[in-house]
């Protein structure tokens, strides 16, 4: 019987909302301020734009973990049009999730959500998800709006091309069309504007290969993001460097190059050094180079990038992507 | 328990009892809840809320129009406008579809409609539906004061569902207002639109977004389909009415209408000011002063706060408007007016391209040879082709609107090829001043200044320094009342339009004879113009004169008096006619 209360008591809400119109607006151009546009580099399926929600009146902002994060130039432009670079203050794979920073003057102060006082709504109730979708907003618009309803609070298995959500908890899905291009690190609020959670990717379900449109709510988030802004980024479970790498040895004698040395938990996938002649200098890749992606997946350490090539079959042909001096550039080569 | 229930309701012999019951339940289930949040006697607020909303999708659906290409291949939506049948719908939903069309509204009838006008550039067609002097049709509401957050309807065929054609109807808010869509090649190009979150699939094209009242305010016409195929992903994109009503009368004039210039492009500088970046120079900007590097204040009347916004509010006016342009310079804030040129004057209708096409299944050649086939007999002179034109049979109705009543009322006047002798004199001074008009020139005694305008140089050099244009738009006026049908190389219906200096609603009759324009402008109410704008020659600034209080008892007509418009500044001098004479 609940569930019909529920549903119910969430028309009411809205017919009560309904009656405040002015507080309703209010409270959309509130949220919509404290959602910046994020512009990058994309690829292929990956879109060069996503979005953030800023947290901190310092202008930290929270998004997903995806290649945008990688790409070594992104832009965030706010609501009122300015544009700023941002630094990435911390990242957990796990979660999905990046902590960037807004790089601002020092005593700029920007809109943001209290994202401590979130609340995670029943389900039934209604929704407004805010997010740069398809990049229709460009300049100084505010973001797109669109309204649902929650629908479930579930456990998420679905992912993208090779990738797979990497989240644990329970996520809630949503019976609107809200994680569009470019939407994922939206925001999504109740309707009277309090935080509700972060909207999450395009993802197809494993099972049903249907588009799943969901968020992770702040309740789950908020531990992570105060684990990386008390300093660097959360323990990641070890299932990656579980999974075989590639050997320094294999890497100059095969391919005939190093990857940067592994100062830090996700060190870059830069390119250290080439041995002049071999695969990769035919291929036409340099020292310095950034690799961003395989293919279609994102590198986003050089233990991921050599697990992936500890995994990948001599004599297949591949695209590596990689970012030269601020522009990507495309290189096809066969795996040697 | 409520499973169980449900289950009951499958056995057949009682089904009708157990309905009941469910009914019941649910009934005392929503009664339950409510009373616990409203109070009791009244009804409850939402309970009303849906009542209201029914009413209005029940007082707006007759005005949808499920709009059929008549070989039955696609389709889309439309609105009606007007109680003699003229609808709006998109162009890409008609291009391709020949001249007549198949349009079903909920009453369940078809009815024949004929193509009136196109806007490729704008994305939008008018249709007229046949056969109905009172046709229903929307209410406009006002598109500029709707805000993000607003509840809104989009009404329409998606998926051509509604075999009776009553419209499908879907529920959404206003994601974003001031949005622009890019065009496809140069045309197709949304400007200034609306966002929504209704759902809005295949068929919806064409199709009226009303706000929750019922008031029209847009046309849904594009949606954002990425990698999901061409269904709704909750961003759909319409175009405003306050746009849609610029273009009305343009689109009742049966041409391929066109949407405007305004020969200089602004960029958004790091601080977020608008700034010119490069003017033509035989432009109007230019001649009032505008250069590269003056900061945009405003166009329009609407301030600007990105070249985007720039983009987007030119975008809403048709080719030939007259509008407001601030800027500031080093010397200050300067204000002007300057008319928008034709951005691209198509002769035929453009093919749309590839992926905006309505899928087809049939060779386009047959589609094309079966609408030929289709064409109603009883409505065939509705229809005639022309270049420059989507149907001139409506521009020909229009002229004749106009120049049937100016020739019947010239019909008594013998002596208009004479030379025409007007004596007047300026409000700023009592000095008498002669105005001479005849075919080969004109002439203004002004004091000891003697000024003459030759007809077949007109230099604009020649003009009178107080009022610059007189002569040069006297010729053209002299011509006009001498011939007014037979003397142009040229003559097109415009439209309608705001007289931007007088703030006159006027029709628009455009000429052309050699390098010369004339636009034409009649108000209500009398068969002899309203004023005159010519256009002589690229680059020169246009003769503007406004005639008022036409004296149709002497030789020839005359107006008791003339407005001379001063390009620079956009004031009206006046000149009193005293008499009229008329000599060899």
């Amino acid at each position: 019987m609940t569930g019909p209360v529920n549903v119910f008591s969430a028309i009411c809400l809205l017919t009560v909302s309904a009656f405040a119109e002015v507080s309703r607006y209010e409270s959309i151009a509130d949220s919509s301020s404290a959602v910046v546009k994020l512009f990058g580099a994309g690829l292929g399926h990956l879109d060069a734009y996503g979005s953030g929600t800023i947290i901190s009146a310092d202008g930290h902002v929270v998004t997903v973990w995806n290649h945008l994060i990688n790409t070594g130039y992104l832009t965030a432009v706010t609501a009122d049009g300015l544009r700023f670079r941002l630094d990435v203050i911390g990242t957990s794979a796990v979660h999905d999730l990046a902590v960037l920073k807004l790089n601002a003057a020092e005593n700029e102060r920007f809109p943001y959500i209290d994202r401590v006082a979130a609340l995670k709504p029943d389900v039934g109730s209604q929704i407004l998800a805010f997010s740069n979708m398809f990049h229709v907003a460009t300049g100084n618009e505010p973001v797109s709006v669109v309204h649902g309803i929650i629908a479930a609070e579930t456990e998420l298995a679905a992912g993208f091309g090779r990738w797979k959500l990497p989240l644990q908890s329970k996520v809630l899905i949503l019976d609107a069309v809200t994680n569009n291009s470019g939407a994922a690190g939206g925001l999504l609020t109740d309707v009277e504007g309090t935080p509700v959670g972060l909207l999450g990717r395009e993802l197809r379900h494993d099972d049903s290969g249907t588009w799943v449109n969901y968020a992770v709510p702040f309740e789950t988030l908020n531990p992570v993001i105060d684990a990386i802004l008390l300093g660097g980024s959360v323990r990641q479970d070890d299932e990656e460097a579980a999974a075989p790498q590639i050997s320094d040895r294999q890497l100059t004698s095969v391919w005939g190059m190093t990857l940067l040395p592994k100062v830090l938990k996700e060190t870059p996938a830069y390119i250290d050094r080439v041995i002049p002649g071999s695969a990769a200098v035919k291929a036409g890749l340099r020292r310095g180079d950034l690799v961003v992606l395989v293919n279609d997946d994102v590198i986003q350490t050089t233990a991921k990038l050599r697990t992936y090539l500890a995994q990948i079959r001599s004599g297949l042909r591949v695209t590596i992507t990689v970012n030269r001096n601020g522009a990507l550039q495309s290189i096809q080569m066969r795996v040697p | 328990m409520m499973n169980h229930v449900i289950h009951m309701t499958i056995d057949r012999t009682n089904r009708r009892f157990h309905i009941g019951v469910l009914v019941n339940l649910l009934g005392t289930l929503i009664f339950g809840v409510v009373s616990a949040t409203a109070a009791p006697r009244d009804t409850p607020a939402w309970q009303q809320r849906e009542q209201e909303r029914i009413a209005v999708v029940q007082s707006i659906s007759p005005t949808v129009v499920c709009v059929m290409p008549p070989n039955g291949q696609g389709g889309g939506s439309g609105v009606l406008t007007s109680a003699d049948g003229y609808s709006v719908t998109n162009f890409h939903v008609i291009s391709g579809s020949g001249n007549f069309l198949k349009c079903g509204l909920n009453d369940g009838h078809v009815y024949d409609a004929v193509i009136a006008g196109v806007d490729p550039t704008g994305d939008v067609a008018m249709i007229q539906l046949l056969g109905r002097p009172d046709f229903p049709f929307a209410v406009v509401g006002n598109s500029d004061g709707v805000q993000v957050g607003d509840e809104v309807m989009a009404l329409g065929n998606p998926f051509l569902l509604a075999d009776d054609f009553s419209p499908t109807v879907t529920y959404g808010i206003i994601s974003g207002i001031h949005r622009y869509q890019y065009p496809a090649n140069t045309f197709l190009e949304y400007t200034d639109c609306i966002q929504i979150d209704a759902s809005i699939n295949p068929g919806n094209s064409g199709g009226p977004l009303f706000d929750i009242q019922g008031r029209w305010i847009g046309i849904n016409g594009r949606a954002s389909f990425e990698q999901r195929g061409r269904v709704n992903v909750g961003a759909a994109y319409a175009i405003s009415t306050r746009q849609i009503q610029l273009f009305l009368s343009h689109l009742k004039s049966g041409r391929i209408v066109d949407h405007g210039t305004a020969e200089f492009a602004a960029e958004t500088d790091t601080t977020g000011r608008v700034l010119v970046s490069d003017v033509v120079e035989i432009s109007e900007a230019w001649r009032r002063g505008l250069r590269p590097g003056d900061e945009l204040v405003s166009f329009a009347e609407r301030a600007l706060t990105s070249a985007n916004d720039f983009k987007n509010v030119l975008g809403i006016f048709p080719s030939g408007a007259r509008v407001k342009l601030t800027y500031r310079n080093r010397d200050g804030l300067q204000s002007t007016t300057i008319r928008l040129r034709p951005l691209h004057e198509f002769q035929q209708l453009p093919a749309l391209p590839e992926e905006r096409k309505i899928p087809s299944p049939d060779d386009p050649e047959d589609v094309l040879r079966n609408t030929e086939a289709m064409s109603p007999k009883e409505w065939a002179h509705l229809f005639e082709s022309r270049d420059g034109f989507t149907n001139y049979a409506f521009n020909r109705r229009h002229q004749a609107r106009l120049l049937t009543p100016l020739l019947k009322q010239l019909e008594s006047h013998t002596r208009l090829s004479d030379t025409w002798e007007l004596s007047l004199s300026a409000d700023s001074s009592a000095e008498s001043m002669k105005l001479v008009i005849a075919r080969q020139g004109a002439g203004l005694n002004q004091g000891n200044t003697p000024w003459h305008q030759d007809a077949n140089t007109l230099n604009p050099s020649a003009e009178p320094d107080d009022f610059p244009g007189l002569l040069t738009a006297a010729l053209q006026w002299h011509r006009l009342l001498r011939d007014p049908k037979g003397s142009w190389s040229e003559t097109v219906y415009i439209g309608t339009e705001h007289h931007h200096e007088t703030a006159q609603e006027v029709d628009v009759l455009q000429t052309r004879e050699g390098p010369v324009t004339c636009r034409w402008l009649f108000a209500e109410g009398s068969p002899l113009p309203y004023g005159v704008d010519v256009e002589s020659g690229a680059g020169q600034d246009e003769s503007r004169l406004l005639f008022v209080k036409w004296n149709a008892d002497g030789e020839i007509p005359f107006p008791a008096r003339i407005g001379v418009i001063i390009p620079q500044s956009g004031d009206i001098t006046w000149l009193t006619v005293h008499s009229a004479e008329v000599r060899k």
